[in-house]
């Protein structure tokens, strides 16, 4: 394993590989510090990387698992349309979000991509990508739930210049400004990403000419080839053979689905194969996801089967083999629309999960949530009368797993090291009232370990100039529960009017009016158990009651627990637990 | 005469200086669970005469291990009406991105222990609902019946208008007066719910661990004849009075660590350095900290617990601003799976600690690294060392599966153990916009001398200071401290309409509480300085940059100057600024400084310029350009003004070894401080 050529350049090539990761790491802090967008900042919503010359992930500094995929891929897009007829000039910087030629996710994910150059010569691109708050396109926050295909969903940069040779071009940057509703905002943003694979550049053309160029290669290979050999032998670890997984998605937002999904994972000794085939044809609504996000897909789901830990490179995902039917929701084809691509896309990270959570109990817990729960909100602060427009995602409840309960009120998988924004800076920012910010607590996904609690959220608005629009999949097709443990509850929102009514619940609805008095109530569902419930200890259920997690009722009914409503005493078990205990002795 | 104690994880350190400048100092072991025992072991020690103490400053880590080690009081919590889940749902962020079993921090308070109150403030300030006083009772009783030691109670809003705040404390002191209560206000004014939240909740955790602690500290020191005022140091790198503590002891969550950092922007200062790189280097952790202008940082964005893969547990006081990284003397080496030679950041501890120590540890250390180098004597420890044992262990993990000679796997440990600790050097210099060619670096801790030339060089550095009392410098850096207090408050405003009168009387309102603390700590007005600060940013930005501000109102006239002032600070932070964007104001900051009178260090009047005499030994000691070489070892009780050690060398005393590369040049000032010209 270890190579016994020359010791004191073998520890140099150590060096310089920690010495690539906290170049990535910087490049990473710059653009998410200087960013002028929550969805950047608070959220993450973005990634930046090194790749070698040829496109090769290096080191990626991830907010979220979703762009694990994406970022070689608008390298080798840019070297496929410039690489080729040596059209990479040194001060070169690209702009790139055209989904169906590589980057992956939607039109709202600018990539940047620019050419490191060390004496003339062409030896490494920093890239990264962002999701920007405008892109253009029929909805404000350019992502909708009802568009039908691509050109209703933003401006497209086909990878094109930004930069040449060090000038910008001012014609783009016009373009931008022309399209954007927000252009300080997408240009802020825009400064950010350039800023940050400027400090790319900076330190890699740094780290040659503090040990060579020769040796920042063999730095490279050796890290790409050890990186593969490493995963080959996590892939080992695993038990060989066929698994599969089958659910559906609720719907596409313009009124189709349910639709099947399926996938079969192998695993061989040096492979890790996922089949989507027999998964449905892409659909009219925009909730189709292109073949590079489905690869971001499996690649999250690979690095948590095999070693959540491990650095992230191309040589790492060697081994992985990625199989989706050209024209299905998963490879889906221009002009589809696919500005909610992650509603398929963390959905093939399910069912992967789905498929292996049973030979993989130490890594893998029962369903979560799945969905992003993003939504996409603009109206007219009631106090100082400028528009605003707040996109995020939402928490809410994860599977609960072998000797653990679920984690209440967490991020979906696609999603990552993202935050939320806080009640107090929501109501300063946009001027509604927060209600409340509470788990949901309804006692769904019961087992032996409980499933994690989902969130409730409600917004009170003070005028009407509010517009609403959310995607919760998840809605009708639940958490799945594991080892007889339950399903957890569905995601969705509804609308309880000023003057009492209630609208919904709803799990996509386009640009719904929100006016003075109405409040908004986010609902994100409790996520899968894992276990019978019967063998969950009577001091945890008498804690669950007393934490209010589960009602007097659920106590009894679920967990054969019965419990004094007096004093939260323990009486006594039910007959049917009685009999379940003395059956499994 | 002048005292600190500064209370360790092995052992408790005393530094005293006496009227003529004098400096003493011992140690004692540290006696946990009874702390105090160790402070009053090492005062009875040292053979101080307590009747001279005029003044007593003391930094403890009784905080930290208390919520470390989650050994608080039964906390409960009274908050707004929909918000008592903040301490569950906290930010929803999962560091440890890929892995699907990740577990979030566990909320120190139980949902059954949280009460929801009907009330509610705007952002603006205002109220919109009153207080339910009935609803104030009632969590009052079941927390009563739950028997809670200690109760948080955090509104929104309330770094706004914390009304509601002050009016349940005040019930809960008129009803259950034997509890102990924390309002968030008392804590943190800057907005975040969650934050602020998890602030207040683990400063009511600790404050029975603190007070009991304090009193018996106080107790003890006035029972041995010591009567001059008592301070203890916080994690702002300022002191306070014992009885302060006691309402804020998450004040004092960093205590000894920073005064290190905070003594080292003091020698700098001395020797003529406003500019000063922190390093300090223990047996299990590395810490560094940037000082411009004389003055240590402080943030807010200081979390326990945290690490790359787990979120941790904000705490929103003032800490100075220290990047810490898990490489010490105690760090192991090991090969991971891909082959790569890495270093820490599992350290061996005290216990089996290093190989060298013969206490079991059979897996090399940074410290084992050092002594098969030369770089450490085998003589400077307080056991036999068994080197066949080091040099075993060294083979065994390292040079056996490299294929490679002992020297060079031990160099090799060294290396990357220096390439770690490098790393968290940028990150507080070149990474923040600084120039480190500009900067001096002042090492100390038990291996900050052996390390920091070689990594001065690394970084451009010209001048290193290894300050006097080195292994002792955190106790050392008590004893220049004056009292401070930080005060950020958030008044969220944009440039374009400032109400300049309010924004004043907010400093004023700031000044004015801050003035009347420090008269009731006994110092007198004349005494106090404040020094404002704007945390500011580009309108629509998350992430502030600290701009000093003159003492004195802003209007019309000088408003542009702090927008500049803002411009120039962003651009060194991220390299860009946005001359045309709106800025804001978040945070208004008041540093407010309680001068005490210092004492300055006795100076050195001896002269020599023969080196020679100070030779000990002679050693072979392994460098990285050169290889093997002999070199001169120099007593550095025997160094004095004058003399120039020129490297490869080794200056040695028994708790450090400073060593000095080929073409560096050495010398002691006239404070006992060693300088090296790094001639980078």
């Amino acid at each position: 394993m270890i190579e016994k050529n020359n010791t004191m350049d073998q520890f140099t090539l150590d060096i310089i590989k920690d010495s690539l990761y906290a170049i990535g790491e910087e490049m990473f802090i710059a653009v998410a510090r200087s960013s002028k967008s929550p969805v950047i900042y608070e959220t993450l919503d973005f990634a930046s990387a090194l790749t070698d010359a040829k496109g090769n992930l290096l080191t990626q500094g991830n907010g979220v698992t979703g762009f694990i995929g994406l970022l070689s891929s608008i390298v080798k897009a840019t070297i496929n349309k410039f690489g080729i007829r040596n059209n990479i000039l040194p001060g070169d910087v690209f702009i790139i979000n055209d989904p169906y030629i590589g980057g992956g996710s939607h039109l709202s994910d600018v990539g940047i991509v620019t050419p490191i150059f060390y004496q003339n010569e062409l030896v490494a691109f920093s890239a990264n990508k962002a999701h920007w708050t405008e892109v253009g396109g029929k909805d404000p926050g350019s992502w909708g739930v009802d568009t039908n295909s691509i050109f209703q969903e933003g401006l497209q940069f086909p990878c094109v210049k930004l930069f040449e040779q060090g000038k910008i071009n001012e014609s783009v940057m016009d373009i931008i400004r022309g399209n954007v509703r927000y252009p300080d905002l997408s240009i802020g943003d825009l400064w950010a990403q350039i800023a940050g694979n400027r400090t790319g550049e900076k330190r890699f053309v740094e780290l040659c000419d503090k040990y060579g160029k020769t040796l920042v290669m063999m730095s490279i290979e050796r890290l790409l080839k050890s990186s593969e050999i490493l995963s080959i032998k996590e892939i080992q670890k695993l038990p060989k053979g066929d698994y599969y997984a089958e659910d559906f998605i609720d719907d596409d937002g313009v009124g189709h689905g349910p639709f099947l999904i399926k996938v079969k994972v192998t695993v061989t000794e040096d492979s890790f194969i996922c089949d989507f085939t027999g998964s449905h044809p892409q659909v009219p609504g925009p909730i189709n996801s292109t073949y590079y996000a489905t690869v971001g897909a499996v690649r999250t789901m690979f690095l948590a089967a095999t070693n959540p830990s491990q650095d992230i490179n191309d040589g790492v995902f060697k081994p992985l083999k990625v199989i989706a039917e050209e024209g299905s929701i998963f490879n889906a084809q221009r002009p589809a629309p696919i500005s909610t691509y992650w509603e398929s896309m963390s959905f093939a990270s399910d069912l992967i999960w789905k498929a292996l959570a049973p030979i993989l109990p130490d890594r893998l817990t029962a369903g979560h949530l799945v969905s992003v729960c993003g939504f996409n909100m603009s109206g007219i602060h009631p106090d100082t009368g400028e528009p605003y427009l707040n996109v995020a995602p939402n928490q809410g409840g994860w599977g609960a797993g072998e000797g653990m309960d679920g984690q209440n009120a967490q991020f979906c998988i696609g999603d990552g090291e993202t935050y939320n924004i806080p009640a107090e800076v929501l109501e300063t920012r946009y001027g509604f009232i927060v209600e409340s910010y509470s788990l949901l607590a309804d006692g769904m996904g019961k087992g032996e370990y409980r499933g994690g609690s989902g969130v409730v959220k409600r917004y009170r608005y003070l005028n009407d100039e509010n517009y609403f629009t959310g995607t919760f999949g998840r809605n009708k097709f639940l958490p799945w529960g594991m080892n007889d443990g339950g399903g957890g509850s569905g995601n969705r929102f509804r609308i309880i009017k000023k003057d009492g009514t209630i609208d919904g619940p709803f799990g996509k609805y386009p640009r719904y009016p929100l006016r003075e008095g109405d409040c908004l109530e986010m609902i994100m569902g409790t996520g899968g158990g894992y276990g019978h419930p019967y063998k969950r200890p009577i001091d945890k259920v008498l804690m669950d009651y007393k934490n209010e997690f589960i009602s007097l009722a659920q106590a009894e009914t679920d967990y054969g627990v019965i419990i004094n409503p007096d004093d939260g005493a323990f009486i006594a078990l039910t007959k049917e637990r009685e009999a379940f205990g003395a059956a499994n002795q | 005469m002048k005292v600190a104690t500064d209370i360790g994880g092995t052992f408790t350190d005393i530094v005293y200086i006496d009227k003529a400048g004098e400096i003493g100092v011992d140690k004692a072991h540290t006696t946990p669970p009874n702390f105090e025992k160790g402070v009053i072991d090492v005062i009875e020690k040292a053979g101080v005469n307590t009747a001279a103490i005029e003044s007593f400053v003391h930094g403890t880590t009784v905080i930290i291990n208390a919520l470390t080690e989650r050994k608080g009081a039964k906390t409960g919590l009274i908050t707004t009406k929909g918000f008592r889940d903040v301490l569950d749902i906290q930010r929803g962020n999962r560091p440890d991105l890929f892995n699907m079993r990740y577990k979030k921090p566990e909320s120190f308070v139980p949902r059954y222990l949280r009460h929801e109150i009907n009330e509610r403030i705007n952002y603006k300030g205002e109220v919109l609902t009153d207080l339910d006083e009935g609803d104030v009772l009632r969590a009052i009783a079941a927390l009563k019946k739950e028997d809670v030691e200690a109760v948080a109670v955090v509104f929104l809003h309330s770094y706004i208008n914390d009304e509601h705040e002050r009016k349940v404390i005040d019930m809960i002191k008129a009803e259950w007066p034997e509890v102990f209560v924390t309002g968030s206000y008392e804590v943190t004014k800057e907005w975040r719910e969650y934050e602020r939240t998890t602030t207040a909740v683990l400063n009511a955790f600790v404050k029975p661990v603190a007070a009991n602690y304090i009193d018996k500290l106080y107790n003890k020191l006035e029972a041995i004849g010591i009567a001059s005022p008592k301070y203890i140091m916080q994690s702002n790198g300022g002191t306070t009075t014992f009885e302060k503590s006691k309402e804020t002891p998450i004040n004092m969550v960093e205590s000894g660590p920073v005064a290190g950092i905070f003594g080292s922007a003091m020698i700098g200062k001395l020797v003529g350095n406003e500019k000063v790189i922190g390093f300090d280097v223990g047996g299990t952790t590395a810490k560094c900290s940037l000082i411009d202008g004389g003055e240590v940082k402080v943030t807010t964005e200081y979390k326990i617990d945290q690490t790359d893969r787990f979120a941790g547990y904000p705490i929103k006081t003032p800490v100075v601003d220290i990047v810490e990284i898990g490489n010490g003397g105690g760090s192991i080496a090991w090969v991971d799976e891909a082959g790569y030679l890495r270093v820490g950041p599992q350290s061996a501890g005290a216990l089996p600690g290093p190989v060298a120590y013969g206490k079991g540890g059979s897996q090399p250390t940074t410290t084992d690294a050092n002594l098969v180098l030369g770089r450490l004597s085998p003589k400077n420890f307080d056991m036999d060392v068994n080197m066949d044992k080091v040099r075993e262990s060294v083979d065994n993990i390292v040079a056996k599966p490299f294929g490679i000679s002992t020297d060079d796997a031990a160099l090799g440990i060294v290396r990357i153990a220096n390439a770690n600790m490098l790393n968290a050097l940028k990150i507080i210099s070149v990474r923040k916009g600084y120039d480190p060619r500009e900067f001096a670096m002042v090492a100390f801790g038990g291996g900050g001398a052996m390390h920091a030339a070689a990594l001065a060089k690394e970084l451009g550095v010209k001048k290193v200071i290894i300050p006097l009392a080195s292994s002792v410098f955190s106790a050392l850096g008590m004893l220049m401290t004056d009292l401070r207090q930080d005060n950020i408050n958030t008044f969220n405003i944009r440039m374009d309409h400032i109400d300049y009168d309010a924004l004043e009387a907010k400093w004023q309102e700031l000044e004015q509480a801050a003035m009347a603390d420090n008269l009731t700590k006994g110092i007198a007005a004349e005494d106090v300085v404040f020094v404002r600060n704007l945390d500011m940013r580009y309108w629509g930005q998350e992430h502030t940059v600290k701009v000093l501000v003159p003492n004195k109102m802003i209007s019309e006239s000088n408003v542009d100057d702090i927008i500049q002032r803002f411009h120039a600070e962003h651009e060194k932070a991220y390299s860009f600024k946005m001359e045309d964007s709106m800025t804001e104001i978040v945070n208004l900051h008041l540093v407010t400084l309680g001068k005490t009178e210092k004492t300055t260090f006795k100076t050195i009047d001896a002269y020599s310029e023969d080196t020679e005499s100070a030779v000990k030994e002679i050693r072979t000691v392994l460098f990285e350009a050169v290889g093997s070489v002999d070199t001169k070892i120099y007593d550095l009780g025997a160094l004095l003004p004058g003399m120039t050690v020129n490297g490869p060398a080794v200056i040695e005393e028994r708790s450090s070894s400073i060593v000095v590369y080929p073409d560096m040049v050495a010398e002691k000032d006239v404070y006992g401080n060693i300088i090296i010209n790094t001639e980078v």
